[in-house]
């Protein structure tokens, strides 16, 4: 651990100084972060490696925010960003506590060297062969909450993004570990979207669709987790007043859990230093808890901490979802793909490429780089880009089924208020009646 | 104004002494990067309101052989003795040392960050402008940063070079009156945050609000399109491609007419890294390559894509210094820095308005351009007016502005005199055009 020699007694008597009312929140925040990439093999230069650490001291009092960044740990930038966060007495000289991060490690990440051509195979597995354009990064990232009262554990987290390029399309996705699996998982989404590349978009269709775990996984996060996040439910009034309001169908459970992710990415604490929760964003189709970290959670008791992230030392925290879960159901797949009427069309969506949520207006896209066409819940020809759209609250009421085998359902990048982060989900499958697909292209 | 200051004594031996320790390591090809920036944020939510100072220090190194390279940048000082890792895959490029004409330091390149107070009292300025422009309008939210920056580059080719770079960027998201509340947002970028004026971003936030509230789409029609800077600016960006890089000729060369031309005569294309006043307005680019005015297209004629010193090697065109490199995290990449269409500065936009018998003045974007190159389509999702003998009719939201790029570039009928930048990719800029044969679609 990078800051197991940091001196967190000291770095809390400092902050105890400029915590002047009972109600303040203060905090330092130490990260380091490494990234290694190896970029596709007609790039140079070769190996990329980003190594970064630095700290932010943070004042929070009466909803107004004062956040100090350096690049560097050591006592003395230290002492200066604490000054100049303080409100009191910003003239005063605190005291520079022994900051000594461990040293760094070497630039080294063998694991990924072996996965392009571990993808390849897997590709051929498939009884198909094109060029594609691989980009493998390992993600490491340490951190370490001091609170004028409190200090947490420290936390890390290592996972793997990937892109494959082709001249049809693009994938990205997260992974925990780089394994066999993995390469699998990248090569069957280059597969698919290789085989459905001259595929025309389909008509607007009203209908059914059944989603899979990976596109479930998008709608959860931009439909259930964006919409109760406290800061984007407080652009359209008081957060708290969410909680209680009916918003899907009374079958769908939905929680985030940072302690259930992912090994290597599984959290006890959030970016705040607040121990996380099993939160039940959605119980029986209502809400129950949103997600809020500190700042929030100061407006209202209904409001708890734990949700807190950040995506970098020199931009606040803000309350986000880490891990998503969806929970099972009772309907077989094969009833899922089939619905009541089996006679009547549907779609099957195997992934989605982006979702966007306009918060104020609750309308909501699922942008999918391919479908296929369900008849009789036997999975029938390929179309091309469509986007699933609708409102939030009418949406998430459509669920007609709920599959009964949850799977680690992907990951993606959230990028919201130029945040990059990482989010995981389990889900399982999903069948949606009466929904609205339109084609993903130009206008009419 | 004032030349650019030299690297200081001891930054020099530092940088000196690192590519040494690379040299000496068996990598001939190196290059060091040595950056120092602050930062003054302040930000106002519904409910929320940040203020937020950053000192960031960083460096970034390239090396390699003929046999590969690598690729390292991290935070704090950098060590001689790294650790580097192994260099793989391509050989890096590292240029030789070019002389730099001579270029004075603007001067408000010393003048101080923006004060916590000054810089809320800006975007709470900003707010009220809004609601008296728009009543019932308000602001979601407003981010404005204001930096400045200083970054030492050498090479194992002799390269040395010094720069400065002071930038300020603003974003603004607004919410208009009725229900559901519609949005709108801007993102702008300017040398100094002083230099962003509440009044005529509030006015054009507002019309946007107003025109996206009360506009529809048309079914399907055609007529003379005005398009405003941002709508402009937008399409100028999504044809980056053409402009670009040592592919853009051969993919330019499909838009020529009979004539040699690929535009009409309105239409003269410069990309200047030394363009006074802009945002990144500099001596040199990322890889310490001194920057000049290109002109890429002049009064229709393509003359040359936009070209790095290592593409002009195999590529026809004169190279600049337009390497951009936005943060220490980023590798060098080609790409404009500013590229704009020449205005004409005795065409009012008045005038032009008035030209229009009938058609369209479509003042903003409202998503992202679609392009295809092979098939010769683009679409872009815009809000505006629709105009009849040179006066607004209705409001226009919904709708997609779509055509032949040969069309757009060839149809050019004016050109007016208010030139506006844009960050897109690089700082775009385009004053307000008027071009015939284009469609205007339901989105």
């Amino acid at each position: 651990m990078p800051f197991s020699e940091l001196d967190t007694a000291a770095v809390a008597r400092t902050l105890s100084q400029i915590a002047e009312k009972p109600e303040d929140v203060v905090d330092a925040y130490f990260e380091r972060r490494e990234e290694i990439e190896l970029p596709p093999d007609d790039e140079g230069p070769g190996l990329r490696a980003w190594r970064e650490e630095g700290f932010a001291i943070r004042l929070v009092r009466d909803g107004k925010t004062w956040l100090a960044t350096r690049d560097v740990v050591d006592g003395r930038p230290f002492a200066e960003a604490v000054r100049q966060v303080a409100r009191a007495l910003p003239s005063a000289t605190y005291p520079e506590p022994a900051l000594r991060p461990g040293p760094p490690l070497a630039l080294a990440a063998p694991e990924l060297l072996d996965f392009p051509a571990a993808v390849t195979r897997a590709v051929r597995n498939h009884h198909v062969g094109f060029p594609v354009r691989i980009t493998v990064r390992r993600h490491r990232r340490w951190v370490q909450v001091v609170g004028p009262r409190l200090v947490p554990g420290a936390e890390s987290e290592t996972f793997y993004s990937v892109t494959a390029e082709m001249a049809w399309g693009r994938h990205g996705g997260l992974f925990a570990r780089l394994d066999a699996a993995a390469a699998e998982s990248v090569a069957a989404a280059t597969v698919s979207l290789f085989r459905a590349r001259q595929s025309s978009p389909p008509e607007r269709f009203e209908g059914a669709a059944v989603l899979a775990p990976g596109a479930v996984a998008v709608l959860l996060h931009e439909a259930v987790a964006h919409a109760l996040e406290a800061d984007v439910l407080a652009r359209g009034g008081n957060p708290e007043l969410a909680v209680g309001v009916s918003m899907a169908a009374p079958t769908v459970d939905v929680l985030d859990d940072p302690s259930a992710a992912p090994e290597g990415v599984r959290r006890a604490t959030d970016d705040e230093g607040a121990p996380v929760l099993r939160r039940w964003l959605l119980r029986g189709g209502v809400v129950e808890q949103p997600l809020a970290d500190a700042l929030w959670a100061r407006t209202s008791p209904v409001l708890v901490p734990g949700a807190g992230r950040r995506g970098s030392r020199h931009l606040p925290p803000g309350p986000r979802s880490s891990h998503l879960e969806l929970l099972a159901g009772d309907t077989d797949d094969a009833d899922l793909m089939a619905g009541e009427d089996r006679s009547a069309p549907a779609l099957f969506l195997p992934e989605a490429s982006r979702g966007t949520l306009d918060p104020l207006s609750g309308a909501f896209a699922l942008h999918l780089p391919f479908a296929r066409r369900l008849r009789g819940g036997i999975l029938a020809e390929t179309v091309g880009p469509c986007v699933l759209r609708g409102r939030v609250a009418d949406l998430l009421t459509r669920v007609a089924a709920i599959g009964r085998t949850s799977v680690a359902a992907g990951a993606g990048w959230c990028a919201k208020g130029g945040q990059k982060m990482p989010v995981w989900a389990t889900a399982p499958m999903l069948r949606l009646e009466g929904v609205t697909v339109t084609p993903d292209g130009t206008p009419d | 104004m004032a030349p650019s200051s030299p690297t200081a004594p001891a930054t020099a031996a530092q940088l000196q002494e690192i590519l040494v320790s690379l040299v000496r390591r068996g990598w001939p090809d190196a290059e060091v990067l040595m950056k120092r920036g602050r930062s003054r944020r302040v930000e106002l939510t519904t409910f929320t309101e940040t203020s937020a100072f950053t000192q960031e220090q960083a460096w970034a190194v390239r090396a390699g052989h003929h046999r590969g390279s690598f690729f390292a940048g991290g935070t704090g000082e950098p060590h001689p003795d790294g650790p580097w890792p192994e260099p793989s895959g391509r050989a890096v490029r590292i240029p030789e040392p070019a002389p730099v004409p001579v270029w004075n330091e603007p001067s408000d390149f010393d003048a101080p960050l923006i004060g916590e107070r000054e810089g809320l009292k800006l975007l709470e300025s900003l707010g009220k402008e809004l609601a008296a422009e728009l009543p019932k309008a308000r602001l979601l939210h407003a981010a404005l940063e204001d930096g400045s920056s200083e970054s030492d580059l050498a090479n194992s080719r002799g390269l040395r070079t010094r720069s400065r770079s002071r930038i300020a960027t603003l974003y603004l998201e607004a919410a208009g009156p009725g229900r559901p509340e519609i949005t709108a947002s801007l993102y702008l970028a300017a040398r100094e945050a002083r230099k962003f004026h509440p009044p005529a971003l509030a006015r054009r936030l507002a019309d946007r609000l107003a025109v996206l509230a009360q506009g529809g789409p048309p079914e399907h029609d055609t007529g003379e399109m005005l398009l405003a800077p941002p709508v402009a600016t937008h399409l100028l960006c999504a044809l980056l491609p053409l402009l670009v890089g040592a592919k853009a000729a051969t993919a330019m060369s499909g838009l020529r007419d009979h004539r040699g031309r690929i535009g009409s005569p309105h239409l003269t294309l410069i990309d200047n890294g030394r363009l006074a006043g802009g945002a990144f307005e500099a001596a040199v680019d990322g890889e310490g390559m001194p920057t000049r005015e290109v002109l890429l297209i002049d009064q229709g004629f393509f003359r040359q894509p936009l070209l790095t010193w290592w593409q002009s090697q195999t590529t026809s065109g004169s190279p600049s210094g337009c390497t951009r490199r936005a943060g220490w995290r980023d590798l060098p990449a080609p790409g404009p820095t500013h590229l704009y269409l020449k205005p004409d500065p005795k065409i009012p936009v008045a005038s032009l308005l008035g030209a229009v018998a009938q058609g369209y003045y479509l003042i903003d974007v409202t998503g992202s351009p679609r392009l295809d190159l092979t098939e010769n389509r683009f679409a872009l999702p815009v809000c505006g007016f629709a105009v009849q003998s040179g006066r607004a009719t209705a409001p226009v939201a919904g709708a997609w502005l779509c055509g032949k790029i040969s069309q757009l570039l060839q149809n050019i009928v004016g050109i007016g005199r208010d030139l506006a930048f844009h960050p897109l990719n690089g700082m775009i800029g385009s004053p307000t055009l008027l071009v015939s044969g284009l469609e205007l679609r339901k989105g």
